[in-house]
Formats: C-alpha cells, structure tokens, sequence
C-alpha cells in the first residue's frame, strides 16, 4: 500500500485526492491547505489527517509520494521539501514560473531516484495520443507547419478575489491556462528553438493578460502559430485544435476526435488515402474509474505504475516540463520586445 | 418509474464524440423556443418526462412549462444538478466564498435571503459541508417550484467526486435531505455505476436510483462492460440507462437492442433534436419493451424545503 499527501486542496487537489483515492493500492493519508473551512471539513467527512503548513506535513506523515496542487508561485518551495525526504511528486502545471527554479528541481530530481511528474494532463488524452503516433510514423511526411489554438470562458470578468489574477502568483492566461497548449507543442512537435512575435493582451483582467499569441520557429523551415484565449465567451469549456500540414498531408484534431488527410495510404491504423475521420468513441480504452476525463486517472495511474515499477517514466517529467516552463519564458521575452517596439513606432 | 425519459444535454450543446456536432447543437439551441419545439415533440409523441439540468436555461424553460399547466398537465420532471461549469467559472473569477455567496442569494427577494442567512449563518465559511451542500441544493432545486418532480440527481461530476473521496456521509445526506425537502427519490449520475452501487448501498441507501451510461460500446462505463452487467444482473438497485447512443456511435436499432435486452432497466433516458429521431426511438423502445406507456403515477406532493426556500410549493398533479 502507497502512502500519499495531498498540498493544496483546491479543485486540482480534490479531483487528484478522489482519483488516488479510488485506487486500492494507495491511501492518502495527509492533506494540507491553508484555508481552515477546508481542513476542517477534511478531518470531518474524509477523516484524513490535515495540516497547515507543508514541512510539518511532510515532517510528521510517514509519505512514500507527494501530490502538489497549491497557486504555482508555492510549487518550488512545496517539490523542493518532498524531493529532500526522498518523496515521489507529481506537481501541477505549470512546473515553476521561472526556468532556474524548474532546472533546480530537476537537478534535484537527478540525484535521486524518486518518481517526478507533472500534470499537464493532455499528454494522457486519447485523441492526443493517437495524433503523436501519427506524427511520429510521419504519416502525413515532413512538418511544414502548425496552428494550436486554445480557448475557455474561464475569465468573463474581473478577477480580484482570486489568485488567477495575480501574475506573481502564477495567474494569467500565460501560466495557468495556454501552459498545456505550449506543453502540447512541445509533446506533439518538439521543443521550439526560437519565439517571435508574442503578444499579450488583457480582456477583463486589470494586471494579467487573458488572451496571447505567438509564433514558434524550429530548424528546417518548421513553423507554428500559437494562439490562446481563456475570455472567450463563446465556449462551454476549455477546448484545443490542433491543425499540423505536413508535405504528405494534414491532422486536425480536437479533445473528441481528429481528421486527417493523407495524399497516399498512411499503411497505419487502417487509414486511407483522402481525408479520414475518428473519434473517441472509436478508441478511447476503458479506464478503471472516471472523474472528468479519461485523461485525468490516466496521469496518476500512470505515476502510481511509475513508482511501484509497472511503467517507464518520462511522459510528463520533470524535465519536459522544464522544457515547456523555458518556452514559456521565451514567450514573455518576445512580447516585451514587441512591447518595446510598439513604444518605439509611436 | 417513467420507462422513457428525455434527456437535455443535447440542448446545451454538450455532444461527447464530436466538437463539431457539440458547436451545431449549441447554435441550434441558442433560442428556448428552439429548444421548447424539441420539448413539445416529445411531450406529443407521449414522453412526458423529462430530465433537466440546472443550466442557465432551465429557467426559462421552467417559466414556460409552469405558465402552461394545461398544456404540460401530465408533466414529470428529473431535475439534475449542479451544472457544474456555472460554479467551477464563478469560482475562477470570485474566489470560493464570494462565488457561494452570489449563487445562494441570487434573484431573491430580501425576506428570502435573510432566511438564508440565518440558516445558513451569517458566513458560509464558519459551515459544515453539510450545510453548505443543502444550502445550494435548495437554491438549485428553486427553478423546478411549482412543477412536477419525480426524482433529484446529482450530477456526476459531483457524485463520482464524492465517490472517489469516500465521502459517503455526503452521499447519504444528499439522499436523506432530497428525501426530507422535497419528498421525492434522490438519484445518482455517475460514470462508474458498479462501484456507485456497491457505494450506496453501503451507505445504507436502499434500492437506490442511480443513472449512467449504458451503451453497447462501452462508451464512459468505468471500468467496463463486464462489471456493469454482472451488477445489472447482480444488485438490487433501480438503473437508469442514458448515452445509450453513445453521442451517436451506435447505430440505433443496435443500440435500444442491446440496453432493452439488459435486466433491471428501469427506464431509458435519451436526448435527441427532432422529432423524427424522437418518434424512431420512441418506436424502437415500444418494440422490446411494449410496457413502456407513460406511467401513471400516484398524485405526489412535493414538500416545502425548510427554512430559505419558501417559495418552493411544489404541489404536484399528476395523473
């Protein structure tokens, strides 16, 4: 039996508590968060020992891993903690808000043999999935170039009472919301070597940007835009497309299904010349229990198999996330000098 | 129990296979009265109930059937709730406590709110969870006054949550205070029906209703086919079958086949947009289960929540 801890109970943290809960190999047996209505409501209906405050967390429970979901500004200090006693982590996306800190941890995790992941869940979605075996089989040939585009309705307005409104917390549309579509690039392409062109513009929000765009440039004429929105009204829910043109054809995809054309048999998954379509419902795999998405019990069972040695880690280290956490960074150098040049042209 | 049910997501947009179908539905629905066409179809072609969810329309579309009694006199409703994007949204933007605080007062008058407050107390943060949940129930459930309710479901992206959590003392306070409030079955959505029921009934939740997808492709039926027909044919429970279709992945025939051939369905809740799909269905449904008439149910009277619902006198007429 695993023995787990819970930092930061808010929405992440309960669907992750219910998910591992669910399992019959582990038990969680520590939940720490900073609200006193939240402990004392866990102590209460999930008769689970809460804390306030992490180290004594850490310190006192008898933790084999270690789930962080707390505001990304307190990722570093909480990982950093776990990793020191030894503790398996999965921490939630995005992994840092500045790449030293990322680099830092994976350093740490280097010189040690703990299990360490991070939750940028897409990577565990089954439309995802099927694309990257397309584009790994080079299916539709060479890349030539990409769009992903990414929107919610997750700020119709202003956002004061809430740490997503605060950049230094790890608010924004940047870090909290377009960090899986940039960690979907990097899962689906390949890490960019240069960001041009990135803009960043409120909607509703007084000090964060709700929508941005850039563009991404890799060796060999590769390119692709990126292009996200968490204000856009028009939505249900968060939701991606993925549009990858190569020299032999294209994907399009979305969370529910993908269509692809190709200009000759692909010899894959039984898809023919012209445009094909699939959907989920033609291959999801069955999923032992199911909160809000496949995807999201199949992260942490995939980080439970990790530990107990069933499966090889690496779908979402550590060390791809401080990958993503780099372009991010990149993404905000370019738009300050665009914001410089848009100073210097007026 | 009703043996056909009519489902409503297929109103708000929501299609689990394809985006783009979810995108035609949405612009489809985006007026009520498109959405009361479909309603009418139903209600004509003889399904009488109707499962709602507490989306943002189910307002008006509640206005609707409860300005037309006549129209509508044979009515049954399902309400599901919560819809839980209004409340997952709220929070990103206000924060928990300010988020709570609009959905319990909202569209109240003032004597109403002041009810509230001194059942709920004067800040929700010093409540039990208890509380909390019985709080938003009630404002939830104030759409559906002075109509028909049957049974209340707790939407299964809360139910599951607190399936997985192990909070069964939430479970059968949900339960018990459906029970006390409304003096109706509570019911349960969940996409992991086997280890819901063994839940429930665990939770000392006798013969409960609990609805779920039950499709011949196995489509959101955690963890799978197998388990779902062993505690189909295994558990004294009253199943409810929805995504039969599964958003369209199977063929009809097939699919009403397979779900009318499993044991102790007791109704089938299916969504569609018109009213030749309604009448094929329908037609489909008659054929393996010729008893699936509207049931004609006793008169029940739904009971006054307590204190800070007092507007709810749901005083039924059925049939």
């Amino acid at each position: 039996m695993l023995r787990g801890g819970i930092i930061g109970f808010g929405r992440m943290g309960i669907t992750h508590f219910a998910i591992l809960n669910s399992r019959p190999d582990v038990e969680i047996t520590a939940i720490c968060d900073t609200h006193s209505f939240v402990r004392r409501n866990i102590a209460r209906h999930l008769h689970v020992a809460a804390y306030s405050d992490h180290e004594k967390m850490l310190r006192d429970a008898d933790l084999d891993f270690v789930v962080v979901a707390t505001p990304t500004a307190m990722h570093k200090a909480a990982a950093c903690c776990a990793l020191e006693r030894g503790l398996h982590a999965f921490v939630e996306k995005p992994l840092t808000l500045n790449p030293n800190d990322s680099h830092e941890l994976l350093a740490m995790v280097g010189r040690s043999a703990c299990v360490n992941q991070v939750g940028y869940v897409l990577r565990f979605s089954d439309v995802f999935m099927q694309v990257k075996r397309l584009l790994d089989a080079r299916a539709i040939g060479d890349l030539v170039s990409y769009k992903m585009e990414m929107r919610g309705p997750t700020v119709l307005g202003d956002t004061r009472g809430s740490w997503r409104s605060q950049g230094d917390a790890g608010g924004g549309c940047l870090y909290d919301f377009a960090s899986h579509a940039v960690d979907l690039v990097n899962y689906l392409v390949g890490v960019p070597e240069r960001v041009v062109g990135a803009v960043l513009r409120p909607v509703y929000s007084r000090q964060v940007e709700d929508a941005l765009c850039a563009t991404f440039l890799y060796a060999g004429n590769l390119w692709g835009n990126l292009m996200v929105n968490w204000s856009d009204p028009s939505c249900r829910k968060p939701s991606y497309r993925f549009e990858a043109l190569g020299r032999n054809g294209k994907i399009i995809a979305d969370l529910h299904a993908y269509r692809a054309f190709f200009r000759g048999p692909p010899d894959i998954d039984g898809l023919t010349e012209g445009w094909n379509q699939r959907h989920i419902t033609d291959f999801a795999a069955p999923i032992r229990f199911y909160l809000r998405g496949f995807e999201y019990t199949r992260q942490l069972d995939y980080f439970i198999d990790c530990i107990e040695g069933r499966a090889s880690p690496g779908v979402s280290s550590f060390a791809t996330a401080a990958e993503t956490d780099t372009v991010i960074a990149r993404i905000r150098a370019s738009a300050a000098q665009e914001k410089r040049s848009e100073r210097w042209i007026a | 129990m009703d043996r056909v049910i009519f489902g409503d997501n297929q109103f708000f947009g929501i299609n689990h296979m394809s985006e783009d179908k979810a995108q035609t539905l949405a612009e489809r629905f985006k007026d009520v009265r498109a959405i009361l066409g479909v309603l009418d179809a139903a209600y004509d072609c003889g399904i009488h109930a109707f499962m709602l969810n507490t989306h943002d329309k189910a307002r008006e579309i509640c206005g609707h059937l409860r300005a037309n009694p006549q129209r509508y006199a044979d009515l049954r409703l399902y309400p599901s709730l919560p819809y839980a994007y209004k409340y997952a949204n709220a929070v990103n933007e206000k924060g928990i406590v300010e988020a709570l605080n609009d959905f319990l007062f909202a569209g109240r008058t003032a004597g109403e709110a002041f009810a509230t407050l001194i059942r709920g107390g004067r800040t929700i943060i010093n409540r039990d969870l208890i509380d909390v949940m019985k709080l938003l129930v009630d404002a939830e459930m104030r759409v559906f006054r002075g109509l028909n309710v049957r049974a209340v479901f707790l939407q299964n992206i809360v139910s599951d949550l607190l399936l997985g959590m192990g909070a069964r003392d939430l479970l059968k306070a949900f339960a018990d205070h459906i029970v006390a409030s409304y003096g109706v079955d509570p019911g349960f959505n969940t996409m992991n029906m086997p280890q819901m029921v063994k839940c429930l009934q665990d939770c000392g939740i006798e013969n409960p209703l609990v609805c779920s997808s039950i499709n011949k492709a196995g489509y959101f039926m955690s963890p799978g086919v197998k388990e779902y027909e062993e505690t189909l044919r295994t558990r004294h429970f009253r199943a409810m079958a929805m995504s039969v279709l599964a958003s369209g992945a199977i063929e009809p025939r097939e699919a009403i086949a397979y779900v009318c051939r499993l044991p102790n369905i007791q109704s089938v809740v299916f969504g569609a947009s018109s009213r030749t799909h309604i009448e094929e269905i329908q037609r489909l449904i008659l054929a393996h289960w010729p008893t699936a008439e509207p049931s004609c149910a006793p008169v029940v009277e739904v009971k006054h929540a307590a204190a800070g619902c007092a507007d709810l006198n749901a005083v039924t007429q059925a049939t």
